[in-house]
């Protein structure tokens, strides 16, 4: 299968009042197309900041070096501009905290269709066709009543919902969900992993999930990422690492998982 | 929003009410009265004057008189300028404050608010440093400083504005009042701008906005604006009030006929109903501006609901 994604001796650095801060410890690895990795780790491993740094959304004090290469583009040498052509239009993003992740003054509609009208050009009929097609996929009701309502009269998983979808309004190759389901309750969190397991087998999308839950990146994940302190612990075919760990880290984040969950 | 402008209508008036009776129990409290002078007039004439104007009358008497014709929209003879009602007075002058206030607010809000998004944006450059730096001086320099100092440099050194007059609101005449007016505003203004848009720029739904490839000059005007600029439609109200007071310094130094005078020296001579109903006019205007206020917040802010 091809490489969608080859990361080789990414580092990230944070220049605080503290000082230079490493949060990413020059680490290598690739995403096949239409594979879903998992990366796993605790709070502050790295996980989020890996994926920031390569799409260029670090906050501004971030510094990335090495080579990432997104379809044969080394992006960690694209200026903001060209970077803000392929964002949204090849790669989609899913964050954490729906609650806050979607402009509060603007209704859903027009941050849909918002995507398509700047990458493809869209006319704004064409937009709004293809944001209830999106909506339709991520399994919203009443979508025509939905374009115009605003982020805080939905629910948390209906925000998030709307934010997977705006993630798929130019088709894109690859999907980086950071953290999608923290911040939802159990009974969401299966129904947003279930679209997801969907866009892997109809849309062959490529997925990056970053989770600190390893059930819920054993749940659609082909490949997994072990992650600690910026650098990569293990890696390897999901179901073979989650089995069989090698490295004592690993263990260790095994056994927080409660037992009945295995 | 009917609803909410005929309830705040309907809060105004006991508001009014409250506000009359302490401006009319305070200057009656003060010492003198409007026709005490330095030398005493015969109890017998003084006794006619007082009669006339309904003074000898009991405290709670002479209120609900003033009330009833207020009322009616009658705010009472001047008991000081002579042969003019308040009516008159106020009607002669509050084009002229008018015309400043709306000028000077127009000005910082629009330049306020413009130099703070700058600033956010171009944060910790020379850019930023120098408009944070004079802002900082905007805020500590009076308005009875800054004013005399700029008459004095573009009115008598470069010669280039009239320092004082009205002039038929000839625009010359109006460019150093309103700007010394401004600029104090200016500086708290964009300090509030610039701190609220670098909140905004920092959330998550502007990371949001960024990961859609949206271009950096809409994500400004679409994503940030509208919701950093809520502090700033908060803050027109009480700046209102800081230009009001301001302008009674600042029509005393250009010497422009507005109402400002009349409420110092009505104040200061006793002058009851004229005091009394620059008052109101001041109050009804700072109330108007609270109304205008909160109907902008709710349709810039969807989340606010107008009850």
């Amino acid at each position: 299968m091809q490489t969608i994604l080859n990361v080789n001796d990414l580092s990230v650095n944070f220049d605080t009042s503290q000082g230079l801060i490493k949060a990413v410890d020059n680490i290598s690895f690739s995403i096949k197309k239409g594979e879903c990795l998992g990366i796993a780790g605790e709070s502050g491993s790295g996980k989020t900041q890996t994926f920031f740094s390569i799409t260029g959304i670090l906050s501004d004090n971030g510094t990335a070096t090495g080579i990432a290469d997104f379809n044969d583009v080394d992006l960690l040498k694209l200026t903001e501009k060209e970077l803000s052509k392929i964002r949204g239009k090849k790669i989609g993003f899913i964050f954490q905290d729906p609650m806050t992740s979607l402009t509060p003054h603007m209704n859903i509609g027009n941050q849909l269709i918002e995507v398509s009208m700047i990458h493809k050009k869209n006319t704004k009929n064409d937009a709004l066709k293809k944001a209830k097609e999106v909506l339709d996929i991520v399994k919203l009701p009443r979508i025509e009543n939905l374009l115009k309502k605003y982020p805080h009269e939905l629910s948390g998983g209906m925000r998030q919902r709307v934010m997977i979808g705006i993630s798929l309004m130019c088709d894109p190759l690859f999907i980086i969900a950071d953290e999608p389901t923290t911040a939802l309750d159990v009974t969401t969190q299966k129904e947003i992993l279930k679209i997801f397991n969907d866009l892997k087998k109809y849309k062959d999308i490529t997925i990056a999930l970053i989770s600190h839950d390893i059930g819920v990146i054993s749940e659609v994940s082909d490949t997994i990422l072990i992650m600690n302190e910026g650098r990569i612990i293990e890696k390897g075919n999901c179901k073979e690492v989650l089995t069989s760990p090698k490295h004592e880290y690993t263990k260790h984040l095994l056994s927080c998982v409660p037992e009945w969950m295995k | 929003m009917i609803q909410l402008i005929i309830k705040r209508l309907a809060i105004a008036i006991p508001t009014l009410i409250i506000i009359i009776a302490f401006v009319f129990g305070l200057m009656r409290v003060a010492p003198g009265g409007p026709f005490t002078n330095e030398r005493a007039l015969p109890p017998e004439i003084e006794q006619k004057i007082n009669e006339a104007y309904d003074l000898d009358k009991p405290l709670i008497q002479q209120f609900g008189i003033y009330l009833s014709k207020i009322a009616k929209g009658d705010l009472g003879p001047s008991y000081k300028y002579k042969d003019f009602t308040v009516n008159e007075l106020i009607l002669s002058g509050f084009p002229i404050s008018l015309t400043l206030g709306i000028s000077a607010i127009i000005i910082s809000l629009l330049l306020g608010s413009l130099l703070g998004i700058i600033a956010a944006i171009k944060r910790n450059t020379i850019f930023d440093y120098a408009v944070m730096g004079i802002s900082l001086i905007g805020i500590c320099v009076p308005s009875f400083v800054l004013a005399p100092i700029l008459s004095l440099f573009f009115g008598l050194y470069l010669g280039f504005l009239p320092i004082s007059g009205w002039n038929g609101g000839n625009i010359y005449n109006l460019i150093l009042p309103v700007v010394s007016l401004s600029l104090p505003q200016i500086a708290i203004i964009s300090r509030m701008m610039r701190s609220s848009t670098i909140e905004t720029l920092n959330s998550n739904f502007i990371r949001t906005a960024r990961a859609k490839g949206i271009p950096k000059r809409r994500i400004i005007t679409k994503h940030v604006i509208r919701s950093s600029i809520l502090p700033i439609i908060d803050y027109l109200a009480p700046a209102t009030a800081g230009l009001m007071t301001g302008s009674i310094i600042i029509e005393q130094i250009f010497g422009l006929p507005g109402i400002g005078r009349y409420f110092v020296v009505g104040a200061l001579q006793r002058d009851y109903t004229l005091v009394s109903g620059v008052m109101i006019l001041y109050a009804s205007l700072l109330m108007f501006l609270i109304l205008l206020s909160d109907i902008l917040r709710a349709i810039l802010d969807p989340r606010v609901k107008i009850k």
